[in-house]
């Protein structure tokens, strides 16, 4: 195999190679918490009582630090007494990656410990209906008017300055507050992610809309378009990929306040189901839980990626396309050894003298090189 | 070395070409240009960019407009295109002032400009549609534009799919559709390769033979300005405005083999005096010389 410089700047890797990177990102985190749950050697600062020997205050499943251990079976075995015997284990708090996957489905099927405590998919759903319902009310009124700020000088003074300011006033701050307005359920809590997401949204989208290449305008105005039909027609359609990508993002960012929203009032959705489930120390329940939001965020992303290309065929990478294109066209001028034939028309108005079509460049073809 | 030659006078013109001339004089004015100027900063202390240029472009003429940078031939296009604003004079399309820009004044761009989210088709149909036609009339239209502009087999694709060529193909198309008065084209072929540019300089002329269209042509090819032009308008800096408007006297039609003619080469080596200022070789010779190497040839 030709050598390849992998540490390039901007080079590109060869297929297998990033498949193998993409799972290594995953599996290189995960061979670490293996290897600290089952390699004994590896941290396990505990010792897991399985037989108490003669220690007093020893009890079967008690768990103590590897130093107290050590020096009860010396005093034991010095006196004479009976070894305590046990395992080394990890904290509670790091259960072993066979847990947490049972988790997965566990955590699904365990009835709530208490009869008006939600399931953990009525959590999750409480959960995903909170950011869709905040994320939506933002963006309703964030994208049109990020979009009248990126369009017109006018709106962008009279809106921006405030909000840029706004913006670094944290949103869980203003908890207090919702509740006392909203009430203590669901209102509060979608108000925060709305006030997390709604003044980044509007500068990010201004943002996109104002990079639009301004000669698209320009050219659309020679073409004739004014006004309103101007922004509709050119701005943004030219932006709207711009500002998909930066919806993605935000989404995102929305997950991030999700927490913080659900503890203002009545502690609700999976928010509940965790601190509930740290409280009953299932914590193999918890890192389900948190991965749960992971797996939801990523896979909502990784939708909204593929609804994209369905959505902007124009943004569709289809090199094998475009060189078939271009294969096509390069034969086309090659058959071709007169140069194009203007059709008859009535659209085209023959004025003056005709003059006979000059051949030239027949053979030379530039597509093809 | 084409000082050396033998060349005739750029103002020398055929008895058949002096007639081309005389008829293209007997039409109508479409555009008239009269004391444009324009100029930035306060003012005090004034930037003029050119001042007092006046012109009449007949129908069907086609006009080249070339001058050293900073002569202002890219602010002129696009006041002409209603994109800038003049700061004094006035300007009149058909006898009627225009400002602002509009659909009567297509325009092609160097960058192609070609609205990525839309296809060939409907590239071309923009325009159209902008001026409220069905989108079935549009459709219709946009069609033969394409077939004239030999893209017909390309209409569903997306213009990051075609060449450089094929895109301003487009983009002329796209301006033509909407029957402007006259078509701006700011240095069209500048970003395209010699043998692209050399055949899409044939396609113009060829577009241009069978369309009632007017074309203002910016290039500092000074080539392509002998091998397209009715009429050449040199700009000048300093003071900014027009040097000289002048009359090509290389018979229609034209071919590739003309660019040696005597006519050819004595209009070019007029403009390459008039764009080059005699101040620029003394420059060069002014540049420091931060390191030599001793070889054995003097590099001259």
């Amino acid at each position: 195999m030709a050598h390849r410089d992998w540490l390039g700047l901007k080079a590109e890797l060869p297929e297998r190679l990033r498949l193998i990177l993409t799972a290594l990102s995953f599996v290189v985190p995960l061979a670490v918490w293996c290897a600290v749950s089952y390699l004994p050697f590896f941290w396990h600062p505990l010792t897991r009582i399985s037989d108490a020997g003669s220690v007093e205050y020893f009890v079967e499943g008690m768990e103590v630090p590897n130093a107290e251990f050590a020096r009860q079976l010396q005093t034991t075995i010095a006196g004479d007494g009976d070894p305590p015997k046990g395992e080394r284990v990890n904290p509670v708090y790091l259960p072993p990656p066979h847990d947490v996957l049972r988790a997965f489905f566990t955590a699904f099927t365990t009835p709530p410990r208490l009869p008006n405590e939600p399931w953990l998919h009525e959590s999750l759903g409480h959960s995903i209906r909170t950011i869709f319902l905040g994320f939506l009310i933002s963006s309703m009124i964030g994208v049109p008017l990020g979009i009248l700020c990126g369009t017109y000088r006018l709106f962008s003074r009279l809106q921006e300055p405030f909000i840029e300011f706004f913006r670094y006033l944290p949103a869980p701050a203003f908890g207090a507050l919702c509740v006392a307005i909203l009430g203590i359920d669901d209102g509060p809590k979608i108000a925060i992610i709305v006030i997390g997401t709604f003044f980044q949204q509007v500068l990010v989208i201004a943002n996109t809309v104002r990079k639009v290449d301004p000669a698209l305008v320009e050219a659309a105005q020679t073409l004739g378009a004014r006004g309103l039909r101007l922004v509709r027609r050119v701005v943004i359609p030219a932006s709207i990929t711009d500002i998909y990508t930066d919806m993605r993002i935000l989404l995102g960012w929305a997950w991030i306040f999700l927490i913080d929203a659900e503890v203002v009032g009545n502690v609700c959705g999976v928010t509940f189901f965790i601190i509930q489930q740290a409280r009953y120390r299932n914590f193999d329940n918890v890192y389900a839980a948190i991965m749960m939001i992971g797996i939801i965020g990523l896979t909502t992303d990784m939708a909204l990626a593929w609804l994209g290309r369905v959505l902007f065929p124009w943004k569709r990478k289809r090199r094998a396309k475009k060189q078939a294109a271009l294969a096509v066209a390069a034969k086309q001028e090659g058959e071709e050894s007169k140069p194009m034939e203007v059709a008859p028309s009535p659209i085209l108005e023959n004025f003056g003298r005709l003059e006979p079509p000059v051949a030239r460049d027949a053979g030379a073809n530039p597509l093809q090189s | 070395m084409i000082a050396s030659l033998e060349l005739p006078d750029y103002h020398k013109q055929d008895p058949q070409v002096a007639q081309r001339f005389k008829r293209i004089r007997d039409r109508p004015v479409v555009l008239s240009v009269q004391d444009l100027q324009k100029a930035f900063g306060p003012e005090e202390h004034q930037h003029i960019v050119f001042d007092n240029v006046s012109l009449d472009i007949h129908r069907r003429e086609f006009v080249c407009i070339i001058g050293p940078s900073g002569c202002g031939k890219s602010t002129f296009i696009r006041i002409v295109a209603g994109l800038d604003e003049a700061t004094g004079g006035k300007m009149l399309l058909d006898d009627k002032p225009v400002s602002g820009p509009g659909p009567d004044r297509g325009m092609v761009f160097q960058g192609y400009t070609l609205f990525p989210w839309r296809t060939v088709k409907e590239n071309v149909m923009f325009g159209l549609e902008m001026q409220g036609k069905s989108s079935a009339d549009a459709e219709g239209t946009a069609r033969e534009w394409l077939d004239m502009v030999g893209l017909s087999r390309f209409e569903e694709s997306y213009p990051h799919e075609l060449s450089g060529g094929m895109k301003q193909r487009v983009a002329i198309a796209r301006a033509l559709a909407n029957e402007p008065r006259i078509l701006i084209m700011d240095e069209p072929f500048g970003a395209l390769d010699a043998l692209t540019r050399a055949k899409m300089q044939a396609y113009l002329l060829q577009i241009w033979k069978k369309v009632d269209i007017t074309i203002l042509f910016i290039t500092h090819d000074l080539d392509e300005a002998v091998y397209l032009s009715d009429r050449i308008l040199v700009l000048g800096v300093n003071p900014g405005g027009i040097r000289e408007f002048i009359e090509n006297p290389v018979p229609r039609p034209r071919t590739p083999e003309q660019f040696l003619t005597p006519e050819f080469l004595a209009l070019k080596h007029r403009l390459d005096e008039l764009i080059h200022t005699p101040t620029e070789g003394a420059e060069e010779d002014r540049l420091p010389v931060i390191k030599m190497t001793m070889v054995g040839d003097e590099v001259e």
